[in-house]
């Protein structure tokens, strides 16, 4: 197409009428389409928690509550470190970018990392998807690692996907929009977790 | 120009005060929890402060405040119809309840 059409065909497109690009509009989208996921879930788990008398309350403040603060500290913290990424980004600080971004992964990480130690702990200790062992409702098992299982899913998704970007980005493949639309994605998954941490671990406490 | 770009870039400093906000919103929700309220109470109150939190998260991390109104529109009252009709349409679910299975 010679220059000129081609400035014929831009006069003709209309420009977004959110001002945005249309990879940020589309992450947006998705984030809606999780976020109703997740509220289906959570307002299933809410139903069940209250409806259910005998519904079990096994955690402890420590190890269960005092991890479970941890992993959100830690969580919240890679908000933060991945704002700063995208700042140093937006403004053309590449290797700080980079290095935020590697601190967001190490912090993404850890939270993995606690999750899945946390996991095992119940498991060792003979809970499962639909067996109690204190002996109440075997339904808490079932939404108990329905829910943060899939929460983990999305960090673990997360964690790849900021690792592939900041490749990228090291190299000059992607630029600032490909950090900003991670950035978007990743504090998604922490806005989660600030519902699945009262809702989950808080409502169940001894 | 220089205050619509100040408005698209808040400085890190907003970053950390909305962290430390969120922070302590945790430790409230904590806190409350050994309160001792009735199981109803705690959801609504938990619930409450995880909006909130959610609220600061999606308008400063997210950046939602300082995009054009349309995208606010466009998405987040559709989102909280969505979730609206869930919590009608839930408590059918309490059918469950008489069909749960037992435990060991």
């Amino acid at each position: 197409m010679s220059e000129a059409a081609t400035a014929r065909a831009g006069t003709l497109t209309e420009g977004s009428p959110y001002g945005i690009p249309s990879r940020k509009l589309a992450i947006w989208l998705f984030i809606i389409a999780d976020a109703a996921t997740f509220g289906a879930i959570l307002f299933a788990y809410g139903y069940l928690r209250l409806a259910n008398p005998d519904w079990t309350k096994p955690f402890a403040v420590s190890p269960t509550i005092v991890n479970g603060i941890v992993m959100t500290v830690v969580l919240l913290t890679s908000s933060l470190t991945m704002v700063a990424a995208l700042a140093a980004a937006q403004s053309g600080r590449t290797s700080t970018g980079i290095r935020w971004l590697g601190v967001t992964m190490l912090l993404g990480t850890v939270f993995a990392t606690l999750h899945v130690r946390e996991g095992f702990a119940m498991i060792a200790a003979g809970w499962r998807l639909f067996r109690n062992p204190m002996g109440g409702s075997p339904l808490f098992g079932a939404t108990f690692f329905g829910i943060t299982g899939l929460h983990l899913l999305h960090v673990v998704c997360g964690v790849i996907v900021i690792g592939v970007i900041t490749l990228g980005f090291r190299r000059g493949r992607f630029g600032a929009g490909h950090v900003e639309t991670t950035a978007l994605y990743w504090h998604f998954v922490d806005l989660v977790w600030m519902f699945v941490f009262p809702l989950v671990y808080l409502m169940n406490v001894r | 120009m220089t205050a619509i770009a100040a408005r698209r870039h808040p400085t890190m400093k907003l970053y950390v005060v909305v962290w430390i906000g969120l922070i302590l919103i945790v430790g409230l929700e904590v806190l409350l929890t050994y309160e001792r309220l009735p199981a109803g109470t705690l959801l609504a109150c938990l619930l409450a402060l995880a909006l909130v939190e959610a609220a600061l998260a999606v308008m400063y991390f997210m950046h939602l405040k300082y995009e054009r109104p349309a995208l606010f529109w466009s998405l987040i009252p559709y989102l909280l119809f969505a979730l609206v009709l869930m919590d009608h349409f839930w408590p059918d679910a309490l059918r469950l309840m008489r069909q749960r299975l037992h435990g060991p």
